[in-house]
């Protein structure tokens, strides 16, 4: 392509770029009115039978001080529902919450027969439900608002209140499908793709040389190599059409499973990782709190981000990545082959020294978090800092066994392709590939927990985005500002690479010129604070995957700067180093942990009446929030100004 | 006398015993190699040169010396300035040189009726040029010998040989063609003059 045209194709995308968004296109969303209605945290409540309570917050917004009173439930099934410790009406500061709890009587839903007050909507079938299903129940929460010296400008706010029983269908079998297809159709196996060819390029580009470039693909007279990228398809291809041999001596049945060992649990793990807060199904373009989003997490409403929310959290993942080793060891045994019998015991040896290490290193975080469960340690980091700022030496610890459990180098002993070829020595075809593969999904995993744990999972570095937008205008010109130069700077360099790169850098450096123009429009407007949830949601998701992609690379970019470990230094290096160093984590960080502790989580409950600006107590439910972080919809509950 | 044995202290360093500082300070080499050849345009450290690319024309890298394709030089006039002398089939250590000689019709020199190199069995050794004497074969073409679908495609005549030719204006036989006329008069103190 000849210069000139590269400058005409630049300057269009420029002009686009620019154009584009304040034509309308890009018009950014705007956020709901709150000078209306105060805000309550959820918006919406969702009973389902197992549901105990819903405590619901009542949140002052408005620049006024207000009274609050009244609370009732109105609407079809009003007598199911119960205000649990009702408020007649209490002072609500400005910036100040008031909770209080609804609970649902499921019993009042049961079927069979036709419930008076069933709701229907028109052409739907009679409400007839069957004997042991539930119907749906439908009310609101209604209550008054009132400022202290205008009575008569009181109005009246309601919130939606229902109760659904849905099938396991549309509740656990719907939605889990469809994240396991997205999460391993959409990005495990693509990234684990990926990384075969990132690990020649970037193995090439480290040791200054060109590494894969020959797979080209012509449209029309263009010859498009994409810088290597189509080789993950030829390869893919060659294993397939490779002879599939099997020695004759070896046992078949465990030389044919073997691959699946090393790969269903690598798959399997990734049920525990959150790749985001939670989707609530209805409030798509709304702006949402986060006592929506948690209520959406529990499933009501809508779904959680993770395949399973299981509370055992990591104690699964070290039940089943421990798995993966019998695909190693059974490999090297049934191959009938003496050096992948070595691999095999190689292998072994490594795990048990790595496994113990990896158990422990990561005891220190659970301590410190409280949780074993991923969802929820990634939301005790948005409350305080990210694990790798509280937990290093964990951090240290636990990457360093991760990379052994890999079987990537320096601590690829069972593989160790200069003497021993390793456990997959008699493999061919795409029984390799499996095992080829498996080594990288593990390290995609390895990545997003390292992610999870450490790097404060789907969140933005200093809490630069809530559940209903960016936490201040300045985090979102940050954002921004910061994003769209990396991603221009990052267009421009790709087109500079040559043929190719201008279609692919034009399109990135265009979306750089978009978020440009949305730091600008924030500048100027203010927006940003307030998102559709749809946007939090995608926002979530690809930091996740940024920073999977860069601790991805980091692994990469270890394997070919390290040279291997010999068997014996992998051992004392697992046994003497890692693990003392865990357990001498696990004491400091406990003496830490419990001496931080707020005092009422050690049994001191010293609660003490809340006080308003003037001195006068306050209805002991409401909680005085610091009135410029009123937006902010978080608030730790050791900030509080009024104590 | 005995030989001395020099003791080198091997004992490590905390800093080494960490292992970390020295990992940092390799990753760092290493990334900084990466983002130089990555975010350099063309081809930041690389010095490998893509042979067969369509965009590298490889003469550019080739030293002047390499040996290529063999051609045939010609003389002002057109013709082929080989005089069919044989030395360079004479020299041919793999013998796929074969000439076969005519009259050039000007009382002075032979001229090769057909002049067939057998491009397969050359061993690109060059003494072919080194034996010329009247710089009528070179190969300083650049050119790989490209593959061909039969062996008889690979075998090149005098056309296909002068077609990558081009005028010499060395003086033919390192001297003018008037040689003779010109030649010195032998001194007879001497030697024996034929005439
Ligand atoms: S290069 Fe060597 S082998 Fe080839 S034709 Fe000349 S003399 Fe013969
Ligand atoms: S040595 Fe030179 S002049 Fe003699 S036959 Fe070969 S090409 Fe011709």
């Amino acid at each position: 392509m000849t210069a000139n045209l590269r400058y005409l194709l630049l300057s269009l995308f420029t002009l686009v770029g620019l154009v584009l968004p304040s034509t309308g296109c890009g018009d950014p969303p705007s956020g709901i009115d709150t000078q209306l209605e105060i805000r309550t945290e959820p918006g919406e409540l969702v009973f389902h039978p197992e549901t105990a309570e819903i405590e619901i917050a009542i949140v002052n917004n408005r620049d006024v001080d207000l009274f609050v009173g009244d609370f009732r439930i109105e609407g079809p099934d009003w007598q199911s529902f119960a205000i649990i410790d009702d408020i007649a009406a209490s002072a609500l500061p400005k910036g100040a919450k008031i909770s209080l709890r609804i609970k649902a009587n499921p019993g009042d839903f049961v079927g069979p027969g036709e419930h008076r007050s069933a709701v229907r909507r028109k052409g739907e079938a009679s409400g007839k439900v069957g004997h042991n299903e539930f119907r749906v129940g439908k009310a609101q929460l209604v209550f008054t608002v009132s400022e202290p010296l205008q009575q008569h400008e009181s109005f009246t706010q309601s919130v939606q209140v229902s109760f659904e029983d849905p099938s396991w269908w549309q509740q656990y079998a719907l939605p889990a499908a469809a994240k396991i297809l997205m999460l391993v159709m959409g990005f495990i196996m693509p990234l684990a793709s990926l990384l075969t060819w990132m690990e020649r390029k970037q193995s090439a580009m480290m040791q200054d040389r060109i590494g894969p470039n020959r797979a080209n693909i012509r449209i029309g007279s263009i010859n498009l190599r994409l810088w290597g990228l189509l080789h993950i398809a030829t390869d893919g291809l060659k294993m397939l059409f490779k002879e599939d041999f099997i020695p004759k001596r070896a046992h078949r049945a465990l030389y044919t499973l073997a691959p699946l060992f090393g790969l269903i649990p690598a798959l399997v793990v990734f049920a525990i990782v959150p790749f985001g807060d939670a989707l609530c199904y209805d409030g798509l373009f709304d702006t949402l709190s986060q006592a929506d989003v948690d209520q959406c997490a529990a499933g009501r409403g809508g779904t959680a981000m993770q395949i399973a929310h299981i509370d055992v959290g990591l104690l699964y993942y070290f039940a089943i990545a421990s798995i993966a080793t019998y695909g190693t060891a059974l490999a090297g045994w049934s191959s009938y082959n003496k050096w992948a019998v070595l691999g095999a015991l190689r292998a072994s040896a490594q795990m048990i020294s790595y496994e113990v290490a990896i158990g422990l290193s990561l005891v220190g975080v659970l301590l410190v978090y409280g949780s074993l469960e991923p969802h929820a340690i990634v939301h005790a980091q948005m409350d305080s800092y990210w694990g790798i700022v509280l937990q290093p030496v964990a951090f240290i610890l636990f990457f360093t066994a991760a990379i052994a459990e890999t079987k990537r180098a320096p601590f690829d002993l069972p593989e160790g392709e200069s003497e021993i070829i390793g456990y997959f020595l008699e493999y061919s075809g795409m029984r390799f590939g499996l095992f080829f593969l498996a080594e990288f999904i593990e390290v995609v995993f390895v990545s997003a927990l390292l992610a999870t744990l450490f790097l404060g999972g789907w969140t933005l570095p200093f809490g630069l985005i809530g559940a209903s937008g960016f936490t201040s205008e300045l985090a979102a010109q940050l954002f921004f500002a910061g994003g769209g130069a990396l991603l221009t700077a990052l267009g421009v360099l790709i087109w500079r690479t040559g043929p190719g790169g201008e279609l692919v850098g034009g399109a990135i450096a265009l979306l750089g010129l978009g978020h440009l123009f949305l730091a600008t429009w924030s500048l100027a407007t203010g927006w940003g604070t307030e998102l559709p949830h749809l946007a939090i949601v995608l926002i979530g998701m690809l930091t996740w995957g940024l920073k999977i992609l860069v601790l991805c690379w980091l692994q990469l970019l270890i394997r070919w700067t390290l040279p291997r470990f010999r068997y014996d230094q992998l051992m004392s290096l697992g046994w003497k180093s890692l693990l003392p160093l865990s357990i001498a984590n696990i004491v400091l960080t406990a003496v830490v942990v419990f001496f931080m502790m707020p005092s009422a989580d050690r049994g001191d409950q010293g609660a003490k009446p809340v006080r308003d600006a003037a001195g006068n107590p306050l209805d002991a439910r409401v909680q005085l929030v610091d009135p410029s972080a009123a937006k902010s919809v978080r608030q730790p509950p050791t900030r509080r100004p009024g104590q | 006398m005995t030989i001395g044995v020099k003791k080198v202290s091997l004992t490590r360093t905390t800093r080494d015993q960490i292992f970390l500082p020295a990992i940092f300070e390799g990753l760092l080499t290493t990334a900084k190699h990466f983002f130089k050849n990555t975010l350099t345009p063309g081809m930041g450290d690389i010095e490998t040169i893509r042979y067969g690319d369509p965009d590298v024309d490889v003469k550019d890298y080739y030293p002047d010396r390499f040996r290529g394709v063999h051609r045939l030089m010609y003389r002002e006039d057109g013709s082929v300035r080989c005089v069919a002398c044989m030395c360079c089939s004479t020299v041919c250590p793999a013998n796929c040189i074969a000439i076969e000689a005519e009259d050039r019709n000007d009382d002075r020199e032979k001229a090769p009726l057909s002049f067939v190199i057998d491009e397969l069995k050359c061993v690109v050794c060059g003494f072919c040029v080194e034996a010329c004497p009247c710089d009528a074969i070179r190969m300083d073409t650049k050119e790989h010998m490209q593959p061909t679908e039969t062996r008889a495609e690979a075998v090149l005549g005098k056309v296909d040989l002068m077609s990558r030719g081009g005028p010499s204006v060395a003086v033919q036989g390192g001297v003018s063609p008037d040689y003779r006329a010109e030649a010195p008069k032998a001194d007879p103190r001497f030697s024996h003059d034929p005439r």
